[in-house]
């Protein structure tokens, strides 16, 4: 494997006097698709967060490209080439499809404009159509969609995306997983935080599995059995689902 | 007759309003914050322009060109010293903050340019007036009226067209899905308030002319400010103008009713708004 | 005040315990202090006797704006609108009707409780900042229409003359037993309300009103009571002061002074606590006579406190005492003691 992207060190995160995270060693290479699980509450959205700058970290706790950037601010992250699709989608209300895109396109890294309207728009062809719309009017699955398009347009050498599945139909859920390949293809680094195990072992190349703010699991997507992932996900001592 | 004339004067005095509202409008849209000294801010504006009128002996153009940049970088270093420290969900610290503020700029002008009441000289633009049949209209109020339209339509412009305004909306609309999307808060609140203050500079200038300023006047104008924004209907520029007019117009109306009753008509009509339509005539419920 | 909660399965055996040993001591020394103040005509001076009613019209205006803000989550800088229109009922009622001026004062508390209703009922329509400044204006509408009301004698003001029919001997002692039973209504009802079963609410409220809510505080309705708990309190202050005064107008009665007097205090002192009000209003009181000289120059220093309190310390002077030392005069929380119980 290749040097890493993206990479934590002894991750411990806080929400006051309460530890979310203990020690986190997660990495993450170029052009990789990893995939981040656990049940609710085992700190997958915390770790992202920490990475982001959301939740103040120690500065050697998060790297990028081997230098510590534990602790900068949410928008130095996106400078730096790390993207996010928040939890929960957090559109800008009140803007229009192609305004809630513009945002991302006018704040995006600098050296790289892989990702252009014309490009998210092929990738998601519904939101041609609905450019000109408030967001807040779209369906959940189109509203998701700007949420990856409009993190693609801040031009991430990684991009996180946090549970884009969660309340979604099936259906849904194929179309935006189906974009997943075509972005890892364009050379950037995905981190998939998703609770329905299946779809996360399909779509990524590795997986890291969390418990109650430690990693229980690490590995190849391909190699591990749903017997380890179930130990892992409810910890030892509970029986298979 | 009369009554046309005091729709007449309450709209042109409506177009001083403005300029007061659309940096409150602004900031409470932005950042959910109110500036306590807001008008304290005017005031002290215009007391610096009038010494610097007499001083230098400037007129209102080149005072116009000088004041708003100052005005400007009083708003964007509050932002970074002061207000950035106080944002948040809880109303509280933002307004303690700023009506201490308030306490402490009134006393220290009190100190600096002493109770009187003061004007800025206009050369005679103030007196300047057209007839029209029998109602009098002054040329400055109308000048006055015209830059609060272009004011209000350039902040809608900015807001809807430029990168400043979109970064603008998006804060205001999730401040921390912004920030995950590149944008820096801190640095778009601080030139909202450079903005709004900036602003602030033009409504000086144009109140020193207009009428007198003393430095206990803030608290009246901060006032005429907040019934203009939720009159008119939060979150829109046009419905704090229109905001304005409407305040205005009840003023000059219940001026001609009874002097003591002016003032006193504009509160009710804030008042009343608030009973039957609480998003304000313009507002979206 | 103990209470045993009996034990079930598994679960150790606690006791809640709430009195502590600096709160005996401080309410036997309140106690002591009440009694001195319902004593003071017949040991104190003219001059003091003043002082001291200030002071303690100070504390109870702060108390209730702490109330207001410090537990109902409202920050109002209007609240002399109800301390104003009591007062100028009180005149009302015994200079032009004829009432005793001592009864009148209980009787004028009628005026902030009816104001205070229609007004939280236009103003729990505007967000949190907004509703500050809407107090504002219904305070400068009720002081507008005070100047054009012909019956108070408008903008002119009005002399409790009635007063002169008692010795200053008997004004004194009404006076001192109407500022104990202020305080008691103001300071004591606060603490009996913190450690009533509406204590927890309360406390939930300000902590986070949205998760008190959804643990069955009825914070909407909550919110409408202490409004008009804090009015009439409020108002309470205000015809005590002006009794005091002997003379209103209606700039003295509705000006924004008191709204600053209010949250310099509590800012100061400490938001949240009793404690932090006492601490607070005599910071002031003390301020005001050494400083007060000082004019505008005062006020700038007094805006500048108030400015860096709420920049650098929310919790104010009794904030920082609490991180040295556990000591607290009116304790409301609820210890659990392990072990105790059977």
């Amino acid at each position: 494997m290749s040097a890493p992207l993206l990479s934590t060190h002894g991750l411990q995160a806080f929400y006051g006097d309460f530890q979310a995270l203990f020690g986190i060693d997660f990495e993450v290479a170029a052009g990789e698709v990893v995939a981040l699980i656990g049940a609710n509450g085992a700190g997958k959205s915390t770790l992202l967060n920490a990475i982001m700058g959301a939740i103040r970290v120690a500065p050697d706790m998060v790297r990028l490209d081997g230098a510590p950037t534990g602790g900068a601010a949410p928008h130095v992250m996106v400078a730096k080439g790390v993207g996010i699709v928040p939890e929960g989608r957090r559109l800008f209300t009140g803007m229009s499809v192609e305004d809630n895109l513009r945002v991302a396109i006018d704040h995006s890294a600098g050296g790289n404009d892989a990702w252009t309207l014309e490009r998210v728009y092929a990738l998601f062809p519904i939101l041609k159509d609905k450019r000109r719309d408030l967001v807040q009017s779209l369906s959940g699955g189109q509203q998701q969609m700007v949420a990856v398009a409009r993190a693609l347009l801040n031009q991430p050498r990684v991009l996180l995306c946090d549970e884009i599945s969660l309340g979604l139909a099936p259906k849904v859920i194929n179309e935006i997983y189906a974009a997943i390949p075509s972005i890892s293809d364009a050379g950037t680094a995905i981190v998939l935080v998703e609770q329905d195990v299946g779809l996360a072992k399909k779509a990524s190349d590795r997986l890291y599995c969390m418990l109650e703010g430690k990693v229980t699991l690490t590995g190849k997507s391909a190699d591990v059995s749903r017997e380890d992932i179930s130990a892992a996900y409810f910890g030892a001592g509970h029986a298979v689902a | 007759m009369q009554w046309l004339d005091a729709l007449i004067q309450g709209v042109l005095l409506g177009g001083l309003y403005a300029q007061y509202a659309l940096g409150m409008a602004l900031m409470f849209g932005v950042m959910r914050i109110v500036n306590i000294s807001h008008g304290d801010l005017m005031i002290l504006l215009a007391l610096v322009g009038v010494s610097l009128a007499v001083s230098f002996s400037l007129g209102p153009f080149v005072l116009l060109v000088l004041l708003v940049p100052i005005a400007a970088a009083i708003g964007y270093v509050l932002q970074h010293a002061v207000l950035n420290r106080v944002v948040s969900q809880d109303p509280l610290p933002s307004i303690i903050a700023t009506f201490g503020l308030s306490i402490a700029m009134q006393n220290a002008m009190l100190q600096i340019w002493s109770a009187d009441t003061r004007s800025i000289p206009g050369g005679g633009i103030e007196q300047a007036s057209w007839q029209v049949g029998p109602i009098f209209i002054g040329v400055l109020p109308v000048i006055v009226l015209v830059v609060a339209t272009a004011l209000t339509g350039g902040l809608d412009a900015v807001l809807r067209f430029s990168k400043f305004g979109r970064a603008l909306r998006a804060s205001a609309a999730d401040v921390e899905a912004a920030a995950l999307t590149g944008i820096n808060p801190k640095a778009v609140y601080a030139w909202a308030t450079a903005l709004a203050v900036g602003i602030l500079g033009f409504a000086a200038v144009f109140q020193g002319l207009r009428s007198t300023v003393a430095p206990s006047d803030g608290p009246a104008q901060l006032i005429y400010a907040f019934e203009a924004v939720i009159i008119g209907g939060m979150g829109s520029v046009w419905g704090a103008f229109m905001g304005s007019m409407v305040l205005g117009i009840s003023q000059a109306i219940g001026f001609r009713i009874s002097p003591g009753f002016g003032i006193l008509a504009g509160h009710l009509v804030f008042l009343a708004v608030l009973a039957v339509r609480p998003q304000g005539i313009f507002g979206r419920s | 005040m103990t209470a045993s909660i009996s034990a079930s399965g598994d679960l150790p055996a606690v006791t809640v315990r709430r009195q502590t040993l600096s709160g005996t001591v401080a309410i036997i020394i309140g106690i002591a202090l009440l009694v001195g103040l319902v004593a003071m005509p017949w040991w104190a001076g003219q001059g003091t006797i003043r002082s001291v009613v200030e002071l303690c019209c100070y504390i109870a205006i702060a108390q209730m704006w702490n109330l207001l803000a410090g537990y109902g989550g409202l920050v109002s800088v209007g609240q002399q609108a109800f301390s104003g229109v009591a007062a100028y009922m009180m005149f009302a009622l015994a200079q032009n009707l004829g009432l005793n001026p001592f009864l009148a004062v209980p009787l004028c508390l009628i005026a902030p409780a009816i104001l205070a209703v229609p007004t939280y009922a236009l103003l729990h329509r505007l967000d949190g900042p907004y509703f500050a400044i809407g107090t504002w204006v219904v305070a400068e509408v009720v002081r507008l229409l005070t100047t054009n009301f012909s019956y108070v004698n408008a903008g002119a003001g009005m002399s409790l003359r009635v007063m002169t029919q008692y010795s200053a001997h008997e004004r004194a002692i009404g006076v001192t037993l109407l500022c104990a039973l202020m305080l008691l209504v103001t300071v004591g009802g606060t603490y009996w309300l913190l450690r009533s079963r509406y204590g927890l609410a309360l406390t939930a409220m300000r902590d986070n009103p949205v998760s008190a809510a959804s643990q069955g505080v009825n914070v909407p309705r909550l919110r409408f009571l202490i409004f008009v708990a804090a009015a009439v309190g409020t108002g309470l202050a205000g015809a005590i002061y002006f009794m005091a005064q002997l003379r209103i107008t209606p700039e003295a009665a509705y000006g924004p002074q008191w709204a600053t007097v209010a949250i310099f205090i509590v800012m100061i002192g400490g938001i949240g606590s009793i404690e932090g009000v006492l601490i607070g209003a005599l910071i002031y009181f003390f301020a005001d006579r050494w400083f007060g000289e000082f004019g505008a120059t005062y006020l700038v220093v007094l805006g500048v406190l108030t400015l860096l309190v709420a920049l650098f310390a929310r919790g104010g002077l009794w904030g920082l005492v609490n991180k040295v030392v556990d000591a607290p005069w009116f304790p409301t929380r609820r210890i659990l003691v392990s072990g105790g119980g059977e």
